[in-house]
């Protein structure tokens, strides 16, 4: 059998890459990884988006960082969700809560039944039978409370990303990471594709068995054997974003509000505000004025290019983050997916051989779940119902596949149907469908087996025992400063 | 325009037997009101089941319906079944569990195969794997107690399933579905009506000339196919190159060893042979294959093997192994043998009933019947097929045996390209390909794997840092765990005296 892999070489800058040198020494200690530490690349989303999905929390949790020191000390913000204004003309604000939305009632799904009871008038909005959104809605925040209505939700986090960053890198060092910081002079790719050595401008040539390139959008080492790229720009309209600073005096929400406007979206997390957008429909001065009329300060804009890498994975090199699949920052998983990734890579190390049949297994995995993420964004325009030009192109474009079949299921009878590698629960995809007014033309003949009033009591019951509750929780900003006395004390 | 789709759907369920019933009970029992369910059967026809063990998801069916377990279980003389025994499979003499459960803790961040395969490599002293699987050891030890799911100990790492009598389960299954409303019609199909421009079934003809109209029409026909094959002639998928068998000769016996709360599957030189106990008697079976032994050979082969007193002649069914390339064409959809068949060897009939079944239930039409409905349910079924096809294909092809012509076909046959991925990744390094929908999840396939003697030729590296005294420490308190806990559960014989003694027939 071939030898197991030795030394590891990461190149990055940011949270992503201190997150795989972190997750990597961690949990395979064995390794000797090395970090090549890069200028900030600024146009590296999973680096740069201060919102995460709830597996930040999850990941710190696996490297044994505890949220005194993961959370609370890096001055994160707790997250439940997001509250989509604007997509659906007509149409209330809606969120999408990372937990569940009601509960079965007999044989059929909680959100069969809701779609009877609205269509006969007689619902109340969806995401009013999620707890985790009506925690997010009053500004408040618990973690999961077993024997509460709050219990199966998780939480994203709101970073400071400096912060962030600082910590994880303190932990990788702490742990035996090397760091070197010098600039690249030359990436060396053999005739089969496998990197040989980086060239640096200082020191001797850097070796190691393993490539981990998380540079961002440039890809500096992946990019050099293969540029081969599967390109979404037909169903994820926005190819810049602009990010800004505000003054932030209540700190990071606890229900991050995305807006759509005529030719994208714009968001405001605390401190940090952006706007995403389609240059061919906008400005980028244009989208810089909208955010100094918010009171934000804007960066120099980002150009993105929707898609990804078919294979993350070649030879012997790794992309992650923005080197393997670029989408706008639309539900955050810019850094989910990297972490997915390094989730994956620990748990399917190569051996020296790099055998292409192990490469292939996680590239299938990889692709699956972009692929997948890609469909949930789309998802979000497919649905949208504005009249300028941007959202009604992409509302004629035909549709990938999976996602096509996913909502001809939905738009028939409610039905999602199952996807390998899904990131998002079949709640999250209700949220988004039926928050956006695409009602399914046909009641599931399961809850005609249900007496309506009994399903109405049952619907009431649950948003009564979310009201009677909801008075005794704390809200987000005494939740923080909760964590904070206890630390300080 | 959005519309209420609210009327009564008349199905036709054509075939009784334990796919038919099954069906007929779901179908009244879930969909009461929404459809009315007539089932047309004729005692002049055979009914294939032939004692049938089956896998944990029939648990979910029978509570889905609120039929109780132990009634159920002495209706249907049922006994537990905590996995499956594979006898003389990798080679002569070899015995191993693929149990209804984990190795190990089931706990830690690297698989349990991990460790045992690094100390395999090491030629280490192993105790058998078995001895590190709760289930497999209860189930040697033939002891049985329901699962302790409080604790989350090893009395919580398994689940179990039941071998029961098909032939009592149909009937039992038939007092539901007719308690909920299904009517029953006993009648021979001579012929079937279609509708001239769309092709979809009007109604079905039966020999007394009586006509019965449907809106859907489930076909459970069994191997005829009735509808799906012989009447819509929907292409069958023929599999027999990958899994040659196409014969079984089955026979009852009665029991005089234990009553194993485990299905056996014995390898024999042209197949394998199924041993499942019943509370009244033990089922037996040679699965075989035409082209490498006679009719009388494999009779004769059973006969020889079986522990007991024989309680019938031997009877011969035939089959093939593929499937119809969509289980639900125009109106009509094909349940259990009519739309395609997988030999026994994991048990996996029932459980394409079920799922089948359930598919169907969630993705219940409307008088119209939408092609989306369709699409649907033949992706679902389609994954099933496929992912089990390849696991039965690895129980033949990953073996050492070269003592007939039919394991050496086997042994050496070209295999699915899916399944040779598959075998790559574990034989470099353990590496199991990760599914969460499907019936065989991990856990099945290294108990395979591992029990056919293919010890990966790396692993995890992360397994490799623990010192070995240190792991071999571990598996031998393990294993004294184990055998400590399995010791204090009764007796399964006992057990199911106290739980749910049969019902005198």
């Amino acid at each position: 059998m071939s030898a197991p892999i030795a030394t590891v070489l990461i190149a990055g800058s940011g949270l992503t890459a201190w997150s795989a040198a972190a997750a990597l020494k961690r949990r395979a200690p064995f390794l000797d990884v090395t970090f090549l530490a890069m200028p900030p690349a600024g146009d590296s989303l999973s680096d740069r988006i201060a919102c995460t999905l709830p597996s930040l929390p999850g990941f710190l949790a696996d490297l044994g960082i505890g949220e005194d020191d993961g959370i609370t000390r890096t001055g994160a913000g707790y997250r439940l969700g997001t509250r989509f204004s604007g997509w659906a003309e007509g149409l209330p604000d809606y969120v999408h809560a990372y937990g569940g939305y009601g509960h079965a009632i007999g044989p059929a799904a909680f959100h069969l039944h809701w779609v009877r009871a609205a269509r006969d008038g007689r619902a109340a909005s969806f995401d009013a039978y999620a707890p985790a959104a009506q925690l997010a809605r009053a500004g408040s925040f618990v973690p999961p409370s077993p024997g509460t209505p709050f219990a199966d939700h998780d939480y994203g986090l709101t970073l400071d990303l400096r912060r962030q960053v600082a910590m994880m890198r303190a932990f990788s060092l702490h742990i035996g990471v090397r760091e070197v910081t010098d600039p690249i002079a030359g990436v060396q790719v053999d005739p089969h594709g496998h990197v040989t050595a980086i060239a640096v401008q200082h020191g001797a040539p850097l070796t190691a068995d393993l490539y981990i390139d998380a540079t961002g959008p440039a890809a500096l080492l992946r990019g050099r054997i293969d540029e081969a790229w599967q390109s979404w720009s037909e169903w994820l309209p926005c190819d810049r974003v602009l990010l800004g600073t505000q003054g932030s005096g209540e700190g990071a929400p606890v229900l991050t509000t995305v807006t759509a406007h005529a030719a994208g979206w714009h968001w405001s997390s605390g401190e940090q505000v952006g706007i995403a957008y389609a240059s061919a429909h906008l400005s980028d001065a244009d989208a810089a004025a909208m955010l100094g009329r918010a009171g934000a300060v804007a960066n120099a804009p980002i150009t993105i290019r929707p898609g990804t890498r078919p294979e993350a994975w070649r030879g012997n090199c790794i992309a992650i983050g923005d080197a393997a699949t670029q989408v706008e920052p639309l539900e955050w998983c810019n850094l989910h997916l990297a972490l997915s990734a390094i989730d994956r890579l620990v748990t399917m190390l190569p051996d020296t051989a790099m055998a292409e049949v192990e490469a292939a297994d996680f590239n299938r995995q990889t692709l699956a779940e972009a692929e997948r993420v890609r469909d949930f964004l789309a998802a979000h325009y497919r649905t949208a119902r504005r009249p300028e030009p941007m959202w009604q192109a992409v509302a004629q474009a035909e549709l990938p596949a999976s996602l096509a079949h996913t909502l001809g299921q939905f738009g028939e009878r409610g039905r999602l149907p199952f996807y390998e590698e899904e990131t998002f629960t079949r709640d999250s995809w209700a949220a988004i469908l039926l928050g956006q007014g695409c009602l399914p033309r046909r009641i599931d003949p399961l809850v005609h087996g249900i007496p309506a009033a009994q399903v109405d009591a049952a619907m009431a019951r649950m948003t009564d025992t979310i009201a009677a509750a909801l008075p005794h929780v704390p809200a987000h900003a005494q939740w923080r400063a909760a964590q904070m006395r206890r630390l300080a004390r | 325009m959005t519309k209420v789709t609210n009327e009564v759907v008349r199905v036709v369920i054509v075939g009784g037997g334990t796919a038919g019933w099954m069906a007929g009970a779901a179908l009244t029992r879930l969909l009461s009101g929404q459809c009315s369910v007539r089932l047309i059967e004729s005692e002049a026809i055979g009914v294939v089941g032939v004692g049938e063990a089956t896998l944990p998801h029939i648990r979910s069916f029978n509570d889905r319906l609120g039929i109780p377990e132990a009634e159920f279980m002495a209706r249907t003389r049922a006994t537990f079944k905590l996995g499956i025994e594979f006898r003389d499979w990798g080679r002569i003499g070899d015995s191993y569990i693929h149990p209804f459960g984990t190795f190990g803790r089931g706990t830690g961040a690297i698989d349990f195969h991990h460790y045992w395969s690094r100390l395999a490599r090491e030629e280490q002293d192993l105790p058998p794997l078995d001895q590190l699987s709760y289930a497999c050891t209860l189930a040697r030890e033939a002891r049985f107690e329901h699962p302790d799911q409080s604790r989350g100990g090893l009395a919580s790492t398994f689940g179990y399933a039941y071998q029961f009598d098909a032939l009592l389960f149909a009937p039992y299954l038939r007092s539901l579905a007719e308690e909920a409303g299904a009517v029953r019609t006993e009648g021979m199909v001579v012929d079937v009506e279609r509708d001239g421009e769309t092709g979809l079934i009007r109604a079905v003809v039966l020999a007394d000339g009586e006509r019965v109209e449907g809106d859907l029409f489930i076909d459970c026909s069994g191997f005829r196919s009735l509808l799906l094959g012989r009447t819509l002639e929907e292409p069958f998928e023929d599999w027999s190159k990958w899994l040659p068998t196409d014969r079984a000769v089955a026979m009852p016996c009665r029991t005089e060893t234990a009553v194993t709360p485990y299905t056996s599957a014995i390898a024999m030189p042209a197949g394998w042979r199924w041993r499942i106990p019943l509370q009244h008697r033990t089922g037996n079976g040679y699965v075989y294959a035409s082209d490498f032994i006679s009719d009388a050979e494999a009779a004769r082969a059973l006969e020889e093997a079986v522990e007991g007193e024989k309680l019938a002649e031997p009877r011969l069914l035939r089959f093939k192994a593929g499937r119809r390339r969509r289980s639900w064409v125009g109106n009509c959809v094909a349940i259990g043998l009519a739309s395609g068949f997988l030999e026994p060897l994991e048990s996996t009939s029932i459980y394409l009933v079920q799922q089948a079944i359930t598919a169907l239930i969630e993705l219940f039409p409307g008088r119209e019947m939408e092609a989306s409905d369709r699409d649907e349910f033949n992706r679902v079924i389609d994954l099933e097929y496929d992912r089990i096809r390849d696991f039965l294909i690895l129980h033949y092809h990953a073996t050492t045996r070269d003592d007939s012509p039919f394991w050496n076909y086997v042994r050496t046959m070209p295999i699915p390209d899916s399944l040779g991925e598959k075998l790559d990744l574990w034989r470099r390094r353990g590496r199991v390909v990760k599914y969460r929908e499907g019936v065989f999840l991990d856990a099945s396939w290294i108990a395979v794997y591992l029990g056919q003697g293919i010890v990966p030729g790396g692993g995890d590296p992360r397994a490799d840092v623990a010192g070995t005294d240190d792991l071999l420490h571990a598996v031998d308190s393990l294993r004294h765990e184990i055998a400590a806990d399995v010791a204090t559960r009764p007796d399964h014989r006992a057990f199911l005296e106290r739980y749910c003694p049969m019902v005198a027939a």
